[in-house]
């Protein structure tokens, strides 16, 4: 029986690999790809402390990392050292069977540029991993850092409950399946600090218990001081501000005073000479979205460039945002000096008043176009600044539409409202209804109204709406004539106002403002009927 | 007489900008164009096509074009023009 037991209790490494997977859903290999994206450059020399099978290890080694790769388990590091060969890549990777206690005594100081660690300082005990993170620091050659890729217990509440919810029963399942397991770590951030690292995490998984976190050595907030022309980090967060500048753009959108951003360079994340330049317009919201896309996924430089607080395809369509507004912030924030490379990624919706090809003459910047929405960036820079056609199309989804259509509203509304409560009080409801019941519905049906401009879909939209009328009177409410008339005309009138005006709010449509003219004619035809039918009919 | 711009000389302006905008529309000379796909990278509208074989693009979509001026910019042949036609 016991040998059964002990037989049962040996892990294999094939186990352990598969045991691993079931655990961590698949998202491991996802967060190890991004320490490859972030901190592996050809020849990086890297420690790996627990390499176990090497899934970690082959993926550096490809980046072309030269790595030192040592795990306590001697059939572990077999199953690496074969993965590794069978890659051709023997001669990038050095593997040492040895006690992560003990890396100390092998190793000179300064001898690393990165140290990772995959689901291995959540094995250790705590005072080992006090140990091998104050031996790391001295490991660490200069600007050098470390990489942890481990199981946090959330520090959240609700994460926490989801956690035991989920966790605890697929942990128990894969010990089962294959007695492999892993112990949360408890308040990381904080036992790095104590060893003298800043910590940043930024990347996570499966509603944050599996964190990929960057520590550097150094006490200092944000680790390294930034250069001199950096205004400042950039970081996702609410307060009242932010929740007032949504409410106004939520409903005033169109009218100033834009919410805007103090123009200059900026962080996100903890970029380094390497990282990426994005550039983008100042209004706020703007860049709050950006920064809220790829904070945790990308460490990057932000440069705001002055849009006078308008979004940047306005901006640049109207004038506010050329090229020699952004060769002055390249300039002004001496971008050449900080980071390695030359190339700028602008917004792709900048390109119609944005001149790319005066950037690359006169500031000797390549121009790459990025994606038309943030929230593509990460997808982007991963693919190597490569844009599917799905990046590259303006589309109107619903979610912009209804957007739209408040921000509208919240204009308009008060045009016609206000004047609607003094004059017209005892039909200010019936009215509030028709105008906001007809624009959200617009915006619902709006792709599939028959018109290609606004003018054109304000004509069925009015039919529409005047098929709700009557489908009123007859079945609820017999209505007498006049008033009949009346709301007809009104909802004629508030079709054609919405229609018409909601076609400035779409980017796939053009030349709204040539419907002003028409809405002017049409409103005053209609006025017209309202004042001589009833005369001629003697209903008044 | 009153100098500069009156309210009623602005809304006139304003009024024909906008009529020429909608009546903009893309002249593509392919004999300049060097096939870099500046405008295929930039069209928030897929007007533009690039003709893999040939090294140039083809305007295939034309019907969809907003006038955004974009591809007008970037093109650095010139290759490309918006007007009103015949005017
Ligand atoms: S003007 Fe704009 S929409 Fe028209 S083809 Fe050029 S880039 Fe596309
Ligand atoms: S940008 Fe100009 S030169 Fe380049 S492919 Fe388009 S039309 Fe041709």
């Amino acid at each position: 029986m016991a040998t059964v037991f002990m037989k049962w209790l040996e892990r294999r490494p094939q186990d352990y690999d598969r045991g691993i997977q079931l655990l961590t859903l698949g998202k491991l290999g996802s967060l190890q790809a991004q320490i490859v994206h972030h901190l592996i450059f050809e020849e990086t020399r890297v420690l790996e402390i627990g390499c176990g099978t090497g899934e970690l290890t082959l993926i550096m080694a490809q980046a072309g990392a030269e790595v030192t790769a040592i795990d306590i388990s001697p059939p572990m590091l077999a199953e690496a050292e074969r993965k590794v060969d069978q890659a051709g890549l023997a001669d990038r990777v050095e593997f040492k069977v040895l006690d992560a206690a003990l890396v100390g005594d092998h190793f000179d100081g300064g001898s690393f540029e990165l140290i990772v660690s995959s689901l291995t300082f959540s094995e250790m005990t705590t005072q080992v991993r006090a140990y091998v993170l104050k031996t790391c620091l001295t490991l660490l050659a200069q600007g050098g850092r470390l990489a942890i890729l481990d199981e946090v217990l959330p520090e959240k509440l609700a994460a926490r409950l989801f956690y035991s919810a989920v966790r605890i029963p697929l942990r128990f399942l894969t010990w089962l399946l294959t007695r492999t397991t892993t112990h949360p770590l408890r308040d990381f951030t904080t036992t790095l600090s104590h060893a003298g690292y800043t910590t940043e995490v930024i990347a996570s998984e499966l509603g944050g218990s599996l964190q990929l976190m960057i520590a550097s050595p150094g006490k200092e907030p944000g680790g390294m001081a930034f250069p001199r022309t950096v205004l400042g980090r950039l970081q996702h967060h609410t307060s009242l501000r932010t929740l007032l500048i949504d409410i106004w753009a939520t409903f005033f959108r169109i009218l100033p005073p834009y919410p805007k951003i103090e123009p200059g360079l900026y962080a996100v994340g903890r970029p380094d000479p390497n990282s990426v330049v994005l550039v983008t317009g100042n209004f706020d919201l703007t860049v709050r979205r950006l920064v809220q896309a790829i904070e945790g996924k990308v460490s990057a430089w932000v440069l705001v460039v002055d849009s006078a607080g308008i979004n940047v395809w306005c901006a640049a369509g109207g004038g506010f945002l050329n090229a020699e507004r952004v060769i002055g912030a390249l300039r002004v924030s001496e971008l050449e000096e900080i980071v390695h490379h030359r190339d700028l990624i602008l917004p792709q919706l900048c390109a119609n008043g944005v001149d790319g090809w005066l950037i690359r003459r006169e500031a000797s910047w390549e121009v790459h176009w990025g994606p038309v929405r943030a929230e593509d960036l990460p997808d982007y820079l991963v693919a190597g600044k490569d844009k599917t056609d799905a990046m590259r199309w303006v589309r109107f989804p619903l979610k912009d539409r209804l957007e739209m259509v408040t921000a509208t509203l919240g204009f308009y509304g008060l045009i016609i409202l206000i004047p609607v409560a003094i004059f017209l009080r005892e039909l200010f409801w019936p009215i509030f209804i028709s105008l906001v019941g007809l624009s959200y519905f617009y915006a619902v049906i709006h792709p599939w109204l028959p018109g290609r401009d606004g003018l054109m879909k304000s004509l069925p939209l009015a039919l529409i709406a005047l098929a709700g009328l009557a489908t009123y009177v007859l079945l609820w409410e017999p209505l007498p004539w006049p008033r009949i008339f009346n709301w007809s005309l009104g909802l004629i009138g508030l079709s054609v106002f919405t229609a018409a005006e909601l076609q400035g709010m779409s980017p796939r449509m053009r030349g709204e403002q040539a419907n002003w003219g028409w809405e002017v004619i049409i409103v005053a035809a209609l006025g017209l009927t309202y004042w001589l039918v009833p005369q001629a009919l003697g209903w008044r | 007489m009153t100098e500069g711009p009156t309210l009623r000389s602005l809304i006139g302006e304003h009024w024909n900008l906008a009529r020429t905008l909608r009546k903009l529309e893309i002249r593509f000379d392919p004999e300049r164009c060097s096939g870099v796909w500046e405008c295929y990278e930039v069209c928030p509208v897929d007007c533009w096509e690039p003709d893999y074989e040939g090294s140039v693009v083809i305007f295939h979509h034309g019907e969809r074009c907003i006038a955004c001026g974009a591809c007008v910019l970037q093109c650095p042949e010139g290759a490309i023009e918006l007007e009103v036609p015949g005017g």
